[in-house]
């Protein structure tokens, strides 16, 4: 069967999915704090979790066409469908752009304007970090990364048609791949540090891109294996054997080794230096989020690294399946952990700057972290420059609070509540309905592609 | 049935060779006298060597004093020259052992050669450490051996001591591997030779049979020493980056130093396996088997770990405005206007802006061009380190400490005497052993000969099975468009 066909059972699965995501969402919504802290995070957490995955996709794909290679051409109609999600990804990332412009999330700090007057460093920041910008590079890199994925789409498709033994159109995805590749790996870096570094406004690291970057790919190759394995158990695939699950297999164990390394060196470098403004990000982390980041390390890479180390759990379909999801759910976490916290404290902050805004409501925006906060930024100002000590004074406000001592935590922050997972489920349901519907539209194996013979007979 | 081979590949091996004429081809330098330009390169490498001999030894007599290091700058060509060569000595494994494993046929042309590269770049790497030391009798407290000196111990929480573990075991896997490769070689040229050369490459292959049993454990071995290879590749310069980025000091803390220090490594390996593949073919008249493909292929290696480091250059350069960091921001607008401005320049050209040229497949596939990009990345790389060395330590925090460096005669001499050993090193081994994996190359022949490519020219359609199954999709995808 090379001509998928998006059954209405599939169908009522993932809208039902979607439902249970909204209501979810909705849920989350109406038991908020005044800034719906939660929600908006949860939005953003998923969305870039999302498109992430069809950024990666792209990548990937175009990456294989440009050092040739063939082996997994049968399926790469399954990356060609998760690159067109980029669409949804900019429509979803859209409405966060239209918050940050409209006021009505208050996710980054770096957005509230009387934050900004008051802070040095976010003034430094600001040529960057600013509602242009962000509207700029989000609507910009995604549209066009979504533009070369739908043209390069559009091409294969041809290829399906008229593919000859000239290989015109693989000659033309040739050329669009190696437009993508520079422009997507440049982009790609700008992009996350807007849509997620500068959530904690203060910190940077300059390995945070290739982390991400990293986060995405394995996901992706990991959802592949799944989607693979769900086909050909309805009959699809069948030219998708044993040897081509291998090198997903060994991808995900390749890739996830990479993470770590990855991982490390930024956490090992961060703790051995001990920089003030650095060292804070993990010390929230380690202190606030400790099951959470412990977590987040053992499944992405214990996991992972000790079940497929074997040649023969590469080969298994039950090991490559218990792998993928939890590197699906492992990377969703690892993501949950970049975002959440930088979510918090700045709400946090903004509740402080602005009781006037927030009103009554401010009880409802927990102080839990000030404790924290107040011996963090100790640090902070230990560190004999400027930039660490403006960052301590604009901390003052928070440390005058009363509550610090009853250290209380807002659900869904610490760790994902049953809201999250919720979200998380809608979200995949649309991830899944887009990916199916476009499968429908282009044979699942492109017969006419130079490379398609190898792949068939692609052996490990 | 034959390896279906996709019928855009072009072939790996030119001049319709068959089994006899490959030995025969590759096995000649190790069995003839060399030529003339052979013994010219050979005594100028060997008089380069003498010299920069000379120049260790004047610095080992009177010291570290002989090199213009000072107060300010304590690092200059030596670290410099050590990140450098260590740097180079990143492509021989790399395309052994990751493309091994990523089953990249066209590895088999060059990584003989290549690993060779390695283990002589890494040797003239670990000369810089132990030198540089001054008192060279003392060296031997690097190691963390047992000793009468008390508590005196190395220090563990050091990067430079990771640093030695990483390059003697990388040295040593690196070796292994290379050896290992060379073993049913060595008894290839063993069954042609005859008297004393005979005897040594009988023992120098260990007395191989070639019985399936030893090819099957050759197999085996040469896996797993892939598989350890492989992330010693990713180690041993993410551990030199580590040298720096441990520090506080502005411009060598930065988290992405790891992988961009490893990128940077590839990038310049290649580019030295270039230089000399470039040479080697030309002079042992191997263009059938390191093909232009091949060097093609190297040059889009080139081209994207050129782009990456690229990526890491400008990602360093904002973040460093981004942070708020004032020292941070200082470091870097040293680096393009400070008083090593030229070597920042000349770093960004030959990195990251003339590599780019490989976009165009006519320079891709052009010897030439090739050639002089080979060498103008290996100049950036050198100035890669040298910014990040000397730039950075020459505007330290105090000004009135603030100084500038140039190297000594002594310096210079050694840097230009670990050229003479390097090719002192290299033009021996292209005499002894074979500079293109014989076994290798003959496990492709069949699938990427161009006599048997060719034959693949009328495509996919070749194989009767597969055609039949992507008949059958397609007409089944037809029907049920139709329905």
């Amino acid at each position: 069967m090379n001509q998928f066909v998006f059954e209405k059972q599939q169908k009522s699965t993932f809208i039902g999915m979607m439902i249970l995501g909204v209501i979810c969402m909705v849920l989350t919504f109406v038991g908020d704090d005044a800034f719906h802290t939660r929600f908006w995070s949860n939005f953003l957490h998923n969305s870039v979790y999302f498109t992430g995955i069809a950024f990666g996709a792209l990548f990937v794909l175009s990456a294989s066409l440009l050092a040739y290679g063939g082996w997994h051409t049968i399926f790469k109609r399954v990356w060609e469908a998760y690159s067109l999600f980029l669409i949804v990804g900019l429509v979803l990332m859209g409405v966060i752009v239209a918050g940050v412009l409209g006021g009505f999330h208050h996710l980054y700090h770096w957005a509230d304007k009387a934050s900004v007057e008051a802070d040095e460093i976010l003034k430094g920041k600001s040529g960057f970090l600013n509602p242009m910008i962000y509207t700029i590079f989000t609507i910009g890199f995604v549209g066009i990364w979504f533009f070369i994925a739908q043209r390069m789409r559009a091409i294969s498709q041809d290829e399906d048609q008229n593919g000859n033994e000239s290989f015109s159109q693989h000659k033309k995805l040739k050329f669009w791949a190696a437009i993508f590749l520079p422009l997507g790996g440049f982009s790609s870096a700008a992009i996350i540090w807007q849509w997620v570094m500068s959530l904690d406004a203060h910190w940077y690291s300059t390995l945070f891109a290739w982390y991400c970057t990293a986060s995405m790919v394995v996901t992706m190759y990991a959802f592949t294996l799944l989607i693979l394995v769900y086909l050909r158990s309805k009959g699809y695939y069948t030219l998708v054997t044993q040897e081509h699950l291998h090198d997903i297999g060994k991808y995900i164990f390749g890739i996830s080794i990479f993470w770590t390394y990855l991982w490390f060196s930024q956490f090992m470098l961060i703790w051995y230096a001990n920089v003030g403004e650095e060292t804070i990000y993990f010390k929230t982390r380690l202190e606030e989020y400790r099951p959470l980041f412990f977590l987040n390390l053992g499944i992405n890479f214990f996991i992972p690294f000790l079940v497929l180390i074997r040649n023969d759990t590469k080969r298994k379909v039950g090991s490559l399946v218990f792998v993928s999801i939890i590197v699906i759910l492992g990377h969703w976490l690892n993501f949950f952990l970049m975002i959440k916290p930088g979510v918090l404290h700045t709400a946090h902050e903004l509740a402080h700057h602005d009781t006037h805004k927030v009103g009554g409501n401010e009880s409802e925006i927990k102080m839990h972290s000030v404790k924290t906060s107040q011996e963090n930024h100790a640090d902070a100002n230990s560190v004999p420059h400027t930039a660490a000590a403006t960052h301590g004074e604009g901390h003052e406000v928070v440390s005058h609070d009363s509550h610090s001592d009853h250290a209380e935590v807002p659900a869904g922050f610490h760790f994902p509540g049953l809201l999250e997972i919720g979200t998380w489920i809608g979200f995949l349901g649309l991830f899944l309905y887009f990916v199916f519907w476009q499968l429908t539209k282009a044979r699942l194996t492109p017969p006419n592609d130079p490379f398609v013979g190898e792949s068939y007979h692609h052996h490990v | 049935m034959s390896v279906v081979v996709s019928p855009i590949r072009e072939p790996l091996i030119g001049g319709n060779k068959t089994y006899h004429q490959i030995t025969e081809d590759i096995c000649a330098p190790t069995e003839t006298t060399p030529p003339k330009s052979w013994v010219i390169a050979f005594i100028a490498s060997v008089i380069t060597l003498a010299y920069g001999l000379f120049c260790i030894g004047w610095l080992i007599y009177f010291g570290t004093g002989t090199w213009n290091l000072n107060r300010t700058i304590g690092w200059g060509w030596d670290i410099t020259n050590f990140v450098w060569w260590i740097g180079i000595g990143h492509a021989g494994t790399l395309i052994s052992a990751i493309l091994l494993l990523f089953r990249q046929k066209w590895r088999t042309g060059v990584n003989r050669a290549a690993e060779a590269m390695t283990i002589f770049a890494v040797i003239c790497a670990a000369i810089f450490p132990v030198i540089h030391v001054g008192r060279i009798w003392v060296v031997f407290y690097f190691f963390p051996l047992p000793n009468t000196r008390g508590p005196l111990w190395v220090n563990f929480n050091s990067p430079l001591l990771w640093d030695i573990f990483a390059i003697s075991t990388y040295f040593t896997v690196s070796l292994l591997f290379w050896y290992t490769g060379l073993v049913p070689d060595f008894a290839t040229i063993r069954d042609r030779a005859s008297g004393f050369r005979k005897k040594l490459y009988q023992f120098l292959s260990f007395g191989w049979t070639g019985s399936a049993k030893h090819w099957q454990r050759w197999e085996s071995l040469s896996l797993v020493l892939a598989g350890i290879s492989a992330p010693l590749v990713l180690s041993v310069h993410t551990i030199v980056s580590f040298d720096f980025a441990t520090s506080i000091i502005p411009g060598w803390h930065t988290t992405i130093f790891p992988p961009y220090f490893v990128a940077g490594a590839i990038f310049s390996g290649f580019a030295m396996v270039q230089t000399l593949m470039l040479v080697t073919r030309h002079v042992l008249k191997l263009q059938d088997y390191i093909t232009v493909s091949h060097i093609e292929s190297m040059n889009k290696v080139i081209l994207f770990t050129g782009t990456m480091v690229g990526v890491a250059y400008l990602t360093e350069l904002f973040i460093a405005w981004y942070s708020g960091y004032v020292y941070e921001q200082f470091a870097f607008l040293n680096r393009a206007t400070g008083i090593y401005w030229w070597s920042y320049f000349g770093m960004m050209t030959c990195n990251v802006l003339s590599p780019q040229l490989f976009w165009i497949k006519k320079f891709r596939t052009s010897i030439f061009w090739t050639f002089i990009m080979s060498i103008f990345v290996n100049i950036g790389m050198w100035f890669e380190r040298f910014v990040i060395i000397a730039t950075t330590l020459a505007r330290d925090y105090i000004p009135s400490s603030w100084s500038y460096y140039t190297p000594s005669w002594v310096e210079i001499g050694i840097y230009v005497g670990t050229f003479g050993l390097f090719f002192t090193l290299y033009l021996g081994f292209s005499r002894v052993a074979p500079v293109v994996a014989i076994a290798e190359i003959k496990s492709i022949l069949k699938s990427s000969g161009n006599q048997y490519v060719n034959h693949h020219k009328d495509a996919h359609h070749h194989n009767i099975n597969e055609q039949h199954a992507l008949d059958h999709l397609t007409a089944e995808h037809e029907g049920e468009h139709h329905h």
